[in-house]
């Protein structure tokens, strides 16, 4: 049978309508971004530098500056302190956030201050996170004077000039700045999730840590995904903090991908062996990123099943 | 009975103790930043530190912002900075960038929502243009830019916020659109309304505090951008982090109580934003993901 006119109109419009609505975001892309992206792949074949001329006549040179790249083991240490710093700041600020919203999901006396007060790093600029870093971590700062005076032992490390702890110091930085994002997710995980089953275990006379391991973290779990999957993201992009502390150093201490992506192309203006850095670091990126959607797809299902069963239980 | 409750009273006191000890860690750089951008210039980084200024003076305030005479003859002046105007704008881009975020956002997310003109699998590749760090973009972004003669200005920043910020913007009013019944819709429809007037008179009016939130958040993101930033502004536009940032290569080096008062101008709108909006920050955060 064939469609009435009149539905026939309704879907043509409905298409209008659908194309009117996506097309910003295609022109953007188009604009913007596209340009951009084959702009970064002409220069990982060409070789280009500030110093060369107009740069539409550089000298195409194929897979060599891949080659040079992937030998060049400055590259491999960024690689490697990148990874390491996102990790251990993930599973800083994890651990931190957990069990701040542990003690905190349950109603008490200050809870509103305590909140108020624990998101407050999260509400500060990063530059300015990193020259207040400055002022408080030079070797006769106030953190070591204080830590010594309160142990009583005579505390001094080089936080910033010595090169064996420098990345820990801006891995610390990370775990102060974003910890808060860690805890507001999951203390608003823990205060979804359905009370019954709690409920239940109680009156069965499980004890406390049982009900922990078994109730409460199971049902937790999509949320502890997506806060350490959206951790690490970020962390692997940190710059203005690395950046703006250390420009990488003491020598190379603190030199993660970004920072030394910045330093090759702005400093030594080596513009396509940046690129062919960058486009190294984007597909590794889109490799891990694409592992964290399919996990963040299944967290995200189970998620708004939950959330779901929250609406219809309110509603009944 | 009195073990228990005296066992309860031990984990409170336990749990207080503990939260006071992160409150201290978390609040301690913010005092010592405010402290310091009241201090003279004797007190920034003497030994052993002082941790109240001794007296309080506002010649930093007066000598960032305003650029006061008096204060600029020292030797610690930093006369040829305009952190005014970079406050004008860092305002005029991370608002302009933002309403266009939430704008065009919000609309794309009704789209999704009830035409599901973008499926899941491209709603998360959508994702992408916020988790692939920008870094891999910035060189070729920033010749492209001055072939359109674009660097150093507004617009320029605009767009590229505009756009990375998009991700944000659709998934969090998404997660909003997607808690509005669709009986009203259907009724409006049956009445006659158009359907853009049906998304801007009718859905977009009923999220409102949703897009306040919306609009807020990414306001952080936008105002405290860095990297971007750092590039395609020149000498031109430039925005308060960037401001801020000028001081790395100052001479002197430690000009700690000007750091400060200027990073205590910067950082205040943004906690005050974020605390405003402190009860749907986790939502932001999470895509839309995490409610509460």
């Amino acid at each position: 049978m064939q469609p009435s006119p009149r539905a026939l109109s309704r879907r043509r419009a409905i298409r209008w309508f659908r194309w009117s609505i996506l097309a910003p975001l295609i022109v953007l892309l188009a604009v913007v971004l596209m340009p951009v992206l084959l702009l970064q792949l002409y220069f990982s074949f060409h070789q280009w530098s500030v110093y060369l001329g107009s740069w539409s006549e550089a000298e195409y040179v194929g897979l060599d500056l891949f080659g040079e790249v992937l030998a060049d083991p400055r590259f491999g240490w960024a690689v490697v302190r990148s990874l390491a710093f996102a990790t251990g700041s993930t599973i800083g600020c994890f651990l931190v956030g957990f069990a701040l919203a542990f003690l905190m999901y349950k109603p008490f006396r200050g809870q509103a201050l305590y909140y108020t007060i624990f998101i407050l790093p999260m509400l500060t600029v990063p530059v300015v996170v990193a020259y207040t870093a400055e002022m408080l971590l030079y070797q006769s700062g106030p953190i070591n004077d204080l830590i010594s005076r309160i142990t009583g032992i005579e505390f001094k490390p080089m936080w910033l000039t010595d090169p064996n702890i420098a990345l820990m110091t801006v891995m610390l930085l990370e775990i102060w700045n974003w910890a808060p994002f860690s805890f507001i997710i999951l203390l608003a995980g823990l205060a979804a999730i359905p009370k019954e089953p709690i409920e239940a275990a109680e009156i069965l006379g499980a004890p406390r840590w049982r009900i922990f391991w078994e109730v409460q973290l199971p049902l937790l779990r999509p949320v502890i995904f997506l806060a350490l999957v959206l951790r690490f993201l970020e962390a692997m992009a940190e710059f203005p903090k690395t950046w703006a502390l250390l420009q990488g150093g003491p020598g190379t201490a603190t030199e993660t991908l970004p920072v030394y992506i910045f330093l090759t192309t702005w400093q030594y203006f080596e513009i396509s062996k940046g690129a062919v850095m960058s486009y190294i670091v984007m597909v590794m990126m889109i490799v891990i990123v694409l592992f964290a959607i399919r996990l963040l797809r299944r967290e995200k299902r189970s998620l708004d099943t939950m959330y779901g069963q929250a609406a219809r239980e309110a509603a009944a | 009975m009195t073990s228990k409750s005296r066992r309860r009273r031990i984990a409170a006191i336990l749990r207080y103790a503990a939260l006071t000890a992160w409150a201290v860690v978390a609040f301690f750089p913010i005092f010592w930043m405010i402290s310091t951008s009241f201090k003279p210039d004797t007190q920034w980084f003497a030994w052993p530190p002082f941790y109240f200024p001794h007296p309080p003076t506002l010649s930093n305030y007066l000598n960032v912002w305003f650029g006061a005479e008096e204060y600029a003859a020292t030797q610690y002046a930093i006369s040829s900075q305009k952190p005014l105007i970079s406050l004008m704008n860092s305002t005029i881009i991370a608002g302009t960038s933002t309403l266009l975020s939430v704008l065009f956002g919000s609309v794309l997310a009704y789209g999704v929502s009830r035409y599901r003109i973008l499926s899941e699998t491209r709603m998360f590749q959508l994702l992408m243009l916020r988790m692939i760090p920008p870094i891999v973009i910035v060189a070729p972004l920033s010749l492209y830019y001055s072939a359109l003669g674009l660097l150093d200005s507004m617009t320029g920043l605009i767009l590229i916020y505009f756009l990375t910020t998009l991700p944000y913007a659709v998934w969090m009013t998404k997660s909003f659109i997607d808690e509005v019944p669709r009986e009203i819709e259907q009724a409006a429809e049956i009445l006659g309304a158009s359907r853009w007037r049906t998304i801007f008179e009718i859905v977009l009016p009923l999220i409102r505090s949703g897009l306040v939130a919306t609009f807020l958040f990414i306001l952080i993101l936008t105002w405290s951008e860095y990297l971007l930033a750092l590039i395609i502004t020149k000498t031109q536009v430039t925005t308060l982090p960037i401001e801020l940032s000028k001081y790395q290569g100052t001479t002197e080096g430690r000009v700690y109580g000007r750091q400060a008062a200027l990073s205590v101008g910067i950082t205040i709108p943004l906690i005050i934003v974020g605390l405003i909006i402190r009860r749907h920050l986790a939502r932001g955060f999470s895509f839309g993901m995490v409610r509460r």
